[in-house]
């Protein structure tokens, strides 16, 4: 059963992911996962973050039934993690990519096509969508390792699923194969499927995911939209000449609480919606604005507050 | 399950493991089943009589050899060809059918494919036992290939020595090919089991090797007369391998410097093994089912 959130933020409301005090033990003293609840929205790019042995990877095996978890409960597509029903609909690439050495991309791609039941020609189709087709006939120990990585998407592609999980799908690529892969991650959001990506690269998850995730210990410490996360810190980042006048003129403006200049630029503690009142000010103020945009803090910056400065 | 059967049969086809074990399966029968014992059996060395012996004598010794030296060449013709290819199938056959379930498991979890393969669509119990069909279906072949290839050589053997042949029946055949095999098959889910359970090819592999070649081999290969010792030979996996070819066997194929074992008949040792199979592949198949794949 795939329940509704009561959030409408425009986007579909529908859990295609929804674990519930998902707990993962090692043994008595390990715990990885500890009481997790996660939601993964249709039709959304969910970005999975936290530091090294943080719990994204047993996380998301036990979403793929991998593992089982110690307590808790996982739905993924409405159904229980690993039955045929729902990985019939999944595409996944768990850590790195892991395939039969001796067999070339194309036969590696044929075995997974008849474990999935899907017809061979998609094999075809997924090697030109990671653009590996011109050395699928060779075998896979002679891949580099961004070749392996495409391989790996190619084989979660196979399905056609309605969802996609990718575990650090970018490791390995060179700068163009980063941007084919967030091209694929963005193809395949355009067509109203879900993509729950974990990855350590946070410029990668800051340009295509839509809401992030972030792990540590085991546990959620937050999980929001994009643009609520940059929004928490309200103000404005305005260049404008000359600078000192446009300082002067701002701190008079009643919309403005402070304004400070910093790296050639104004600084100014104001509701962003309160943007367009500003500039007038300060054009009227005879100040040349040549750009106003709010402040934007970086995921990085966000997610070393929110880790207290774990490494990625 | 169809689907999961194909998937396992493309890569047992295009693995040169296999293909390798398979070679050095036909080499085997080739040249240590037939070529080498029919090179020893045909220049046996012949005793000379002395020269006080009466030519009576000398004449009757002279034909109790060559008997004996036909005997044992006639265990290389065709009509001993499903007790003599069982008798290596039972050896030889069983470690090598050891080594290859112990990889097409043990393998899977050395390269992290398990957790690909898992990821797809197949149930675990589908995946676990369209691995155990196609590994069944590859065993049969060579059990197929060791009968087609010890045939051609026991045939080329008969027409050397000129002797008659006589093929065995069409139901002792069968027989042969069932017993053979259900041998192969045992010794491979022994494989199986340890790969399962050891999460590992090496240290299965290696494990197997040590029961088979130490343990059993070693251990009941000692000529130990003791009732006790004797009567238990007929629990273990290797011994009634031994005994399900024994069965197929005329006296002939006895050899004199083996201890006689218990009296323990085909279907005995057929079920024995069977009892085995079944333990191995269940236990296997369970720990596949519940344990993390890591």
């Amino acid at each position: 059963m795939i329940s509704e959130t009561s959030q409408t933020d425009g986007r579909d409301n529908v859990l295609l992911v929804e674990t519930s005090g998902l707990t993962k033990h090692y043994g008595r003293r390990i715990t990885a996962v500890d009481d997790l609840d996660l939601g993964v929205r249709r039709g959304e790019v969910y970005g999975f973050l936290g530091p090294n042995g943080a719990g994204k990877t047993t996380t998301l095996r036990m979403l793929l039934g991998l593992i089982k978890p110690s307590s808790g409960t996982a739905t993924v597509l409405g159904e229980e993690p690993g039955t045929p029903a729902g990985l019939a609909r999944i595409g996944a690439l768990v850590e790195s990519p892991a395939f039969y050495p001796y067999l070339s991309g194309r036969d590696n791609l044929r075995v997974m096509a008849r474990y999935s039941g899907v017809a061979p020609s998609r094999v075809e189709e997924v090697l030109q969508q990671v653009e590996l087709s011109g050395r699928a006939s060779d075998k896979f120990k002679k891949y580099s390792l961004g070749m392996k990585q495409r391989l790996g998407v190619a084989a979660a592609l196979l399905k056609d699923p309605e969802l996609l999980i990718l575990d650090e799908p970018a490791n390995g690529l060179d700068p163009k194969g980063m941007a084919d892969m967030r091209a694929i991650i963005r193809g395949v959001r355009g067509e109203g499927k879900t993509v729950l990506l974990s990855s350590h690269l946070l410029g990668e998850v800051e340009q295509i995911c839509d809401r992030i995730g972030v792990i540590l210990r085991g546990k959620l410490v937050v999980e929001r939209t994009m643009e609520e996360l940059r929004g928490r810190e309200e103000g404005l980042l305005v260049r404008a000449e000359p600078l000192e006048e446009a300082a002067r003129v701002a701190r008079d403006l009643p919309e403005v609480e402070e304004a400070q200049m910093a790296d050639g630029m104004l600084r100014i503690t104001a509701d962003p919606a309160r943007a367009a009142e500003i500039n007038a000010g300060l054009v009227n103020a005879g100040v040349r604005v040549s750009e106003l945009r709010p402040v934007e803090r970086s995921l990085e910056e966000m997610f070393l507050e929110l880790t207290g400065g774990e490494t990625v | 399950m169809g689907a999961s059967f194909m998937a396992e049969l493309l890569k047992l086809y295009k693995r040169p493991a296999v293909w390798v074990i398979a070679a050095i399966w036909l080499v085997f029968v080739v040249l240590l089943a037939y070529a080498l014992p029919y090179a020893l059996f045909a220049n046996l060395p012949q005793p000379e009589p002395s020269e006080d012996v009466p030519a009576e004598m000398q004449s009757e010794m002279q034909a109790q050899n060559e008997a004996a030296s036909e005997q044992l060449m006639s265990q290389l013709y065709p009509e001993n060809l499903v007790a003599y290819v069982l008798s290596n199938i039972s050896g030889t056959g069983g470690t090598l059918a050891l080594i290859l379930g112990a990889l097409v498991v043990g393998s899977e979890y050395g390269w992290g494919t398990l957790k690909t393969v898992l990821s797809q669509r197949p149930g675990r119990l589908v995946a676990f036992f369209a691995k155990m069909l196609a590994l069944g279906a590859a065993l049969v072949l060579f059990v197929l290939l060791a009968f087609v290839v010890g045939g051609i050589c026991s045939l080329v053997v008969a027409g050397v020595q000129s002797a008659t042949v006589d093929w065995p029946s069409l139901v002792e055949l069968l027989e042969g090919l069932g017993a053979g095999a259900v041998i192969l098959a045992v010794w491979a889910a022994l494989g199986v089991f340890l790969a399962t359970l050891f999460r590992s090819t090496t240290l299965a592999i290696g494990l197997g090797l040590f029961y088979a070649l130490a343990l059993e081999g070693l251990i009941f290969g000692l000529p130990i007369q003791n009732e006790s010792f004797q009567d238990a030979r007929r629990f273990f996996l290797g011994q009634n391998s031994g005994f399900l070819a024994d069965s197929f066997a005329g006296s002939s194929l006895q050899q004199p410097l083996v201890p006689p074992g218990p009296d323990i008949g085909a279907a005995q040792s057929a079920l024995v093994l069977c009892l085995y199979l079944a333990a191995f592949v269940l236990i296997a198949a369970l720990a596949f089912r519940q344990r993390d794949v890591a």
